[in-house]
C-alpha cells in the first residue's frame, strides 16, 4: 500500500465511521423496519410472551381454538403442595408455610381474595411476603408475561398439559408481544386514501413552491438586483436572506403573528370592516397559500444567490453593447441574462425539489398538516405516523415503510441528477499517484 | 499552597464516611414522575407524589430506616410531544419511575410492557385503595388486572351562556331546568343547532360562535358519537366496534353545523388560549368544554359568577338512537418497568399514599377535577366546592369512558382524520366514512367489527 | 450598472413586494420592548417586561441561559466536528487515491441531497443501542453526521480549486503528503473553513426536529425545543413574551451575519454548485 493510500484512508475513516452509523445503518435499518409491523404497543427492541385479552382473542379467531382460550383465560389460586413447596425454597418464613399447610385444598377466584386470606394469617406476613405467596399459589397464567417460549411453554404444560404441537405453536404465536414480519404496511398504503392525498399534496407543494419561488422568484430577486446599485442589491439580499437563516422556530412564529386570528392581517383589515379569522387556517387553500409562502420566502434566497452569481459571470461589454443597439431592458433579460441562467435553473431544480420533498419543519411548526389533513405532505404525514400523534399511537413500521418510499425516490433523483450534471467530472482521477 | 497529600487524605476520608454511612440502612432515592396534558392548575398531578415521598419518608423513619426520596417532576403541558418522549424514553430504558398518562394509554403501554401491574406491589384491600369508586378502578384495569390507580375524574359537559339563552327568550326557571330537559332527552342536538342559530340571528353572538366546541381532538368527541347511538366496542368480544351509521350521523351534525354557519368551518385549530378566553367572556353561545374548565374560567381568565352566567348539563343526545351522555377519561398513575424492583415498590408506595382522599383533594379543588374516591366528599374542602358537588351529581352517573385496547389508538385517529376532514369540507360524510372503513380494515382488520 | 436604465422603478417594485417581510421582523423587535393594546397596531408604552424571562425562568421550563449554553454547546461541537471531520474526508475525495473513491463520492453526493430527517426512527434505534438518547452527545454526532455530507462536498469542491501545483513542489521538497496537506493545502481553503463552520454553526443553531425527538429532556434543552413547547403550551399565550424569546434567540444568528456576509454567501450560494 503506497503512503497516499494509507493516508487516505486515515483521513477519511473518522468521517466514514460517523456517516456509515448514523446514515447509512439508519437507511437499512428504515428499509428493515419497513417490513414490521413496529407500533407502541410491540415495543422496538423484542417481545415477550403473555396471554393478554389480545392474544385470546387472537386464538379464538385466528387459530380457531376458543376452547383452548377459554380454559387459558380462567384465573384462580390454590394452596396446593407444590405451592407451599416452592415457598420453602422462595425464603417464606417456616412458620407461615405450616400455617398455610392447614389450608391446603383451598381455592380462591380472584387475587384479592386469595391476598386477603394469606393477610389474615397468624403471622401476619409482610406486603412483600403476600404477593411472594399469592404468586406461588396463583394456577392461571392469564396477564403472565414469560421472557421465553419455553418459560411460556412451561406455564401453559401446568394447567393444559395435552395440547398438540401446533397448538402449542399457535399459542406461541398469538401471545407474541412484539413485532413481526409482515408485507401488510405497503399493501395498507395501497389501499387507504390518506396515501393518494399526501402524494397529491406533495406534488402541489413542491410544484407550486418550486416554480414560484425557488425559481420564479429567486429569478426575479435576482435580476432586479442585479440592476440596482450594489448598495441597495446588497440590502435586498440581506433581507431575503433573513428567512433563511432565521431559525424555523421564530420564523414561522412571524407568520403566526401575521395571520392568526389577533395577528397583524386579521386586525389590519379589521380596520376595513373585515371579520377576524385565522387566515392560515382557514380553508384549505388558505393553508396552500402560507404553506408556499413560508417555504418560498426561505427557498427563493438559494436561488438568488446562485442566479446573481451566474450573472455575474456574463461580459459587461455585452450589455452595454445592446443598450447601444437600443435594446429595451425586457429584451435584454429575455436574450443576454435568460440564456445564462438556464444551468443554474436547472441544477436549482434539482436540488431543491429532493429538499422540498423531504423536508417538513416548517410545514410542522405551522399548518401542522390542517385544515382537515389538507396540508399533510409525505414527509409529515410519515413523521405523524411513526412519531407524534394525538393518541400516542406510534407505528414505527408502517412510518419506516413511508419513509422508505422516500429513500427510493430520493436515491433514484439524486442518481439521475449525478448523470446530469457530469459525474465523471467531478471524480477525475488525482494526478499524484503515490 | 496546599498540601496536595493532605487534601487528598480528606477526600479519602470524606469518601469512606460516606461509603460506612451509606451502609447503615441509609437509602436515597430520586423517582422520576411525568404527568401528560398537564397546565399549570394541575401542578398538584405532580406534587402529590412529593408529598406522598415525604408522609413516606416519615413512616420509614418510625421504622428505622433513614429514607430520602427526591421527587424528579415533569409535566408536559401537550399529548403528541408527552407519548413521544415518553415512548422513546421507554424504549431507551429511561423511562421515569411514575407516569400519569390518560387510561386509554394502558392497554398499548401494558403489551409492551411499557407498565407493569401495580396490583402485584401494593394491597387492594387496604386503605386508601378501598375507597377508590369501582367504575374508576375498572378503567385503570385491562384484561381484569389492575395497572394503575386512578388519579382523578371528569366529564365533558355542554356549556350554555345564561344571558344569551335569555335573549333568545328563554326564562330563568327554562335555564335551571335544562339540564333535566337535556337529560329526559327531550332537548337534542338538533336543538343546540337551533338555539346557536337563534343567537346569531339576535346578534348576541358572531356568526360561527353559537355552538362552540373544543378546537383540537379529544376523547370529548367520542361523546357525540355516542349521542347518535355509537358504541366504541363490544366488551362481550373484547372487540373495538365502528358503528358507521352512528359514525355518519355524527359526522353529518358538525357538517350541519357548519352549513348552519354555527360553528366555523376553520374551528379546529383554533389556539386553545384564545379559545378558553372567548367561551369564558360570553363570545360564545353554547360550548362543550371539561369540568375541568371551570378552574380556567374563575381563575386565570377571571370569570366572576359562574353559575349566574353558566349552565352545564350532559352532551345532548342527537337522536333516538343515542342516548344523553358524556365521557370520563381518567388520568392514571401507572407503575413503569424497572430492573430496580426495590425502587419499583417505593414508587407504587408513593402512588398508593398520593390516592390518599385528602391529597387528592388538593388536585380536585385546585383544577375543578372530580373525587376518585368515595370519602373525599366527607372532606370539607371537597364537599364545600359547589362545582364539584354539581357536576359530580349531574354528570358522573352518565358518564363512560374509552375502552383500554391496544388498537384504540388507530381507531381514534381514523375517527378524528374523518371528522375533520368532514367538517372542513375536504370531503363529503358518505367519503369519510367510506375512507374511514377501507382504512380500519386494512390496518386492524377483524379487530374491529364494522357494522 | 448599466447606464442607461434607470435603478428606483426596480428599488420601488422590490421594496414593495419585501415590504411584508420587513415588516414582519420590524414587528419582532418593536413587540419584544413595547406593549400594544388588543386590537391595536400601535404600540403604547415602552416596557422591558416581556424581557423577564432573562432573570425568572417561565414557571415549568428550565433557565433560559441553562437552554442558551446547551444551543451553544450544541451548534459549536456539531460544527466543529462537521469541520473537522468533512476537511480530511474532502481533501482526501479531491486528491488521495483510496480504494473505492469513486463510490465514495457517489455516496456522498446521494446523501447530501438525502431526506434525511426521514430516517428518524431508525436514528432513534442506533442511538439507544450506544446509550447516547437523550443526551446532548447524541443528538450532537446525529446532526453533524447529516450535515457531513454537505461539508465534505463543499470541501471537496474547494481543495479542487486548489492548484496542483502547490502539493507537487510540496512533495519535490520532501514533505510528506500530510504535511503538504497540513502545511500548505489547508491554508488555501481558510475561507472555505470559515464559512463552512458558520454554516455548520447556524445549522446547528437552528436546528428543531432532531433535538425535539432526539433529546427532549429539560436538561438537555435547546432554544428551539424550549420556544416551540413555549408556543406549543396552550396555558400561557403571550406574543410578546413568544417574540422576546424569539429575539434572544436570533440575534446571535443575525449578528453572525452581518459580520461574515461574504462568507456565507459563498455556501448558501456558490458552495453548493454540482
Amino acid at each position: 500500500m503506497n503512503s497516499s493510500k494509507k493516508l487516505g484512508l486515515l483521513l477519511i475513516t473518522p468521517a466514514a465511521i460517523v456517516v456509515v452509523m448514523l446514515f447509512l445503518v439508519p437507511v437499512v435499518l428504515t428499509a428493515v423496519f419497513a417490513f414490521t409491523n413496529m407500533s407502541t404497543s410491540t415495543g422496538i427492541s423484542g417481545g415477550a410472551y403473555q396471554i393478554s385479552p389480545n392474544a385470546l382473542q387472537e386464538l379464538r379467531d385466528h387459530y380457531d381454538m376458543p376452547s383452548v382460550a377459554e380454559r387459558l383465560s380462567q384465573s384462580g389460586f390454590a394452596v396446593d403442595e407444590p405451592g407451599l413447596a416452592a415457598l420453602g425454597k422462595a425464603g417464606i418464613d417456616a412458620d407461615i408455610v405450616t400455617e398455610l399447610r392447614g389450608h391446603i385444598g383451598e381455592t380462591f377466584a380472584a387475587r384479592r381474595d386469595a391476598e386477603r386470606a394469606i393477610r389474615n394469617l397468624n403471622h401476619r406476613p409482610s406486603l412483600r411476603e403476600v404477593k411472594q405467596i399469592s404468586d406461588q399459589f396463583n394456577r392461571s397464567i392469564m396477564n403472565a408475561r414469560y421472557d421465553s417460549k419455553a418459560a411460556l411453554l412451561a406455564a401453559v404444560a401446568s394447567v393444559m398439559p395435552n395440547l398438540s404441537g401446533a397448538e402449542h405453536q399457535a399459542i406461541i404465536a398469538a401471545s407474541y408481544t412484539g413485532w413481526t414480519w409482515t408485507t401488510g404496511n405497503f399493501r395498507r398504503m395501497a389501499s387507504i386514501p390518506g396515501t393518494q392525498r399526501s402524494l397529491v399534496n406533495t406534488m402541489v407543494y413542491v410544484a407550486f413552491t418550486l416554480t414560484l419561488f425557488n425559481i420564479g422568484f429567486a429569478m426575479v430577486l435576482a435580476i432586479t438586483t442585479f440592476y440596482m446599485p450594489s448598495r441597495a442589491a446588497g440590502f435586498f439580499r440581506g433581507v431575503w436572506l433573513l428567512p433563511r437563516i432565521s431559525p424555523p422556530v421564530i420564523y414561522v412564529l412571524l407568520w403566526k403573528w401575521l395571520a392568526w386570528d389577533t395577528g397583524f392581517l386579521s386586525v389590519f383589515l379589521g380596520r376595513f370592516g373585515i371579520h377576524s379569522r385565522n387566515w392560515m387556517l382557514d380553508s384549505g387553500t388558505n393553508a396552500w397559500v402560507f404553506v408556499v409562502l413560508i417555504n418560498g420566502f426561505v427557498g427563493a434566497s438559494m436561488g438568488m444567490l446562485i442566479f446573481s452569481s451566474a450573472l455575474q459571470a456574463i461580459p459587461r461589454p455585452l450589455l452595454y453593447a445592446s443598450e447601444v443597439d437600443g435594446a429595451s431592458r425586457w429584451q435584454q433579460i429575455w436574450h443576454i441574462i435568460m440564456p445564462q441562467l438556464r444551468w443554474p435553473i436547472l441544477f436549482v431544480t434539482c436540488y431543491q425539489t429532493l429538499s422540498l420533498l423531504t423536508s417538513f419543519d416548517l410545514i410542522l411548526l405551522s399548518t401542522n398538516g390542517g385544515p382537515g389533513g389538507s396540508t399533510e405532505v409525505w414527509a409529515l404525514a410519515t413523521y405523524h405516523t411513526a412519531l407524534n400523534n394525538y393518541a400516542g399511537n406510534l407505528e414505527y413500521g408502517y412510518g419506516a415503510a413511508m419513509a422508505l418510499v422516500l429513500v427510493v425516490v430520493g436515491v433514484f433523483l439524486s442518481l439521475a441528477y449525478l448523470r446530469l450534471f457530469n459525474y465523471r467530472d467531478l471524480v477525475a482521477k488525482p494526478l499524484i499517484e503515490h | 499552597m496546599m498540601d496536595m497529600s493532605g487534601q487528598w487524605r480528606a477526600l479519602a476520608v470524606a469518601a469512606m464516611l460516606a461509603v460506612s454511612a451509606g451502609a447503615a440502612s441509609a437509602k436515597d432515592v430520586t423517582i422520576t414522575v411525568w404527568a401528560g396534558g398537564t397546565g399549570p392548575t394541575d401542578a398538584y398531578r405532580l406534587d402529590a407524589i412529593e408529598i406522598a415521598a415525604g408522609l413516606l419518608t416519615r413512616e420509614a423513619a418510625l421504622q428505622g430506616e433513614a429514607l430520602t426520596i427526591k421527587v424528579e417532576k415533569r409535566a408536559y403541558p401537550g399529548w403528541d410531544d408527552f407519548k413521544q418522549a415518553l415512548t422513546l424514553s421507554a424504549e431507551a430504558g429511561t423511562a421515569p419511575d411514575i407516569v400519569a398518562s390518560g387510561h386509554e394509554d394502558i392497554a398499548p403501554w401494558a403489551q409492551s410492557g411499557l407498565i407493569v401491574p401495580i396490583e402485584s406491589y401494593i394491597d387492594l384491600d387496604s386503605w386508601p385503595i378501598n375507597d377508590i369508586y369501582p367504575n374508576l378502578m375498572q378503567i385503570a384495569s385491562y384484561g381484569g388486572v389492575l395497572y394503575g390507580l386512578p388519579q382523578d375524574a371528569e366529564s365533558r359537559p355542554f356549556f350554555f351562556w345564561r344571558p344569551h339563552l335569555k335573549a333568545i327568550g328563554y326564562s330563568d326557571a327554562e335555564i335551571d331546568a335544562l339540564p333535566a330537559k337535556v337529560k329526559a332527552g327531550a332537548y337534542t342536538l338538533a336543538n343546540v343547532l337551533d338555539d346557536a342559530r337563534k343567537m346569531q340571528d339576535k346578534g348576541v353572538v358572531k356568526p360561527g360562535y353559537g355552538f362552540y366546541p373544543r378546537p383540537l381532538n379529544g376523547p370529548d368527541y367520542w361523546q357525540f358519537y355516542r349521542s347518535f347511538g355509537g358504541e366504541m366496542d363490544d366488551p362481550k368480544l373484547g372487540k373495538l366496534v365502528f358503528d358507521k351509521a352512528a359514525m355518519g350521523r355524527f359526522y353529518k351534525f358538525f357538517v350541519d353545523a357548519v352549513a348552519a354557519g354555527v360553528t366555523r368551518k376553520n374551528h379546529i385549530g383554533t389556539p386553545f388560549d384564545q379559545w378558553y378566553t372567548e367561551v369564558a367572556t360570553g363570545k360564545a353561545g353554547i360550548w362543550q368544554g371539561g369540568t375541568w374548565h371551570y378552574a380556567r374560567y374563575t381563575g386565570q381568565e377571571g370569570l366572576k359568577d359562574f353559575f349566574g352566567t353558566v349552565q352545564f348539563s350532559l352532551v345532548p343526545a342527537g337522536d333516538k338512537a343515542g342516548k344523553p351522555n358524556t365521557l370520563t377519561h381518567p388520568i392514571v398513575y401507572l407503575l413503569t418497568k424497572h430492573n430496580d424492583k426495590a425502587k419499583m415498590e417505593i414508587a407504587a408506595k408513593l402512588i398508593e399514599i398520593a390516592s390518599e382522599p385528602r391529597i387528592n383533594a388538593l388536585h380536585a379543588i385546585r383544577s375543578a377535577h372530580l373525587a376518585i374516591a368515595k370519602q373525599e366528599s366527607n372532606i370539607p374542602l371537597y364537599s364545600n366546592d359547589r362545582w364539584t358537588r354539581e357536576a359530580t351529581a349531574r354528570l358522573l352517573p352518565f358518564a363512560n369512558a374509552m375502552p383500554n385496547n391496544p388498537n384504540f389508538g388507530v381507531y381514534w385517529n381514523v375517527m378524528w382524520k374523518g371528522l375533520e376532514s368532514a367538517w372542513t369540507g375536504q370531503k363529503t360524510v358518505e367519503e369519510a366514512i367510506a375512507d374511514d372503513e377501507t382504512e380500519l380494515r386494512s390496518s386492524l382488520g377483524d379487530k374491529i367489527v364494522i357494522r | 450598472m448599466t447606464s442607461n436604465f434607470r435603478a428606483w422603478p426596480v428599488v420601488l417594485a422590490l421594496s414593495i413586494v419585501s415590504a411584508p417581510l420587513v415588516l414582519m421582523y420590524v414587528y419582532l423587535l418593536v413587540d419584544t420592548v413595547t406593549s400594544t393594546a388588543p386590537g391595536s397596531l400601535i404600540p403604547y408604552e415602552f416596557t422591558l417586561r416581556h424581557w423577564t424571562f432573562l432573570w425568572t425562568p417561565v414557571p415549568g421550563r428550565p433557565d433560559i441561559w441553562r437552554v442558551a449554553l446547551n444551543t451553544l454547546v450544541f451548534a459549536t461541537a456539531s460544527s466543529a466536528i462537521v469541520l473537522s471531520l468533512s476537511s480530511t474526508a474532502g481533501y482526501v475525495l479531491s486528491r488521495l487515491n483510496v480504494p473505492f473513491r469513486r463510490f465514495f463520492l457517489a455516496g456522498v453526493m446521494v446523501l447530501h441531497a438525502f431526506p434525511s430527517v426521514t430516517l428518524i426512527v431508525a436514528i432513534f434505534l442506533v442511538l439507544q443501542m450506544v446509550g447516547l438518547y437523550n443526551s446532548l452527545a447524541g443528538v450532537i454526532l446525529v446532526k453533524a453526521a447529516l450535515d457531513m455530507p454537505l461539508g465534505i462536498w463543499i470541501m471537496k469542491g474547494f481543495y479542487d480549486t486548489v492548484p496542483w501545483e502547490i502539493e507537487m513542489a510540496g512533495i519535490q521538497d520532501g514533505a510528506s503528503r500530510f504535511t503538504v496537506w497540513r502545511r500548505l493545502v489547508l491554508p488555501q481553503v481558510r475561507p472555505a473553513l470559515l464559512a463552512l463552520g458558520l454554516f455548520a454553526f447556524l445549522s446547528g443553531w437552528s436546528e428543531f426536529i432532531l433535538p425535539q425527538v432526539l433529546a427532549p429532556d429539560n436538561r438537555v434543552q435547546v432554544l428551539s425545543v424550549y420556544l416551540a413547547g413555549l408556543i406549543a403550551d396552550d396555558n400561557n399565550f403571550d406574543m410578546a413574551l413568544f417574540k422576546s424569546v424569539g429575539v434572544f434567540y436570533v440575534v446571535p444568528v443575525i449578528l453572525l451575519f452581518l459580520f461574515f456576509q461574504k462568507h456565507l454567501m459563498n455556501i448558501y450560494g456558490g458552495g453548493t454548485k454540482g
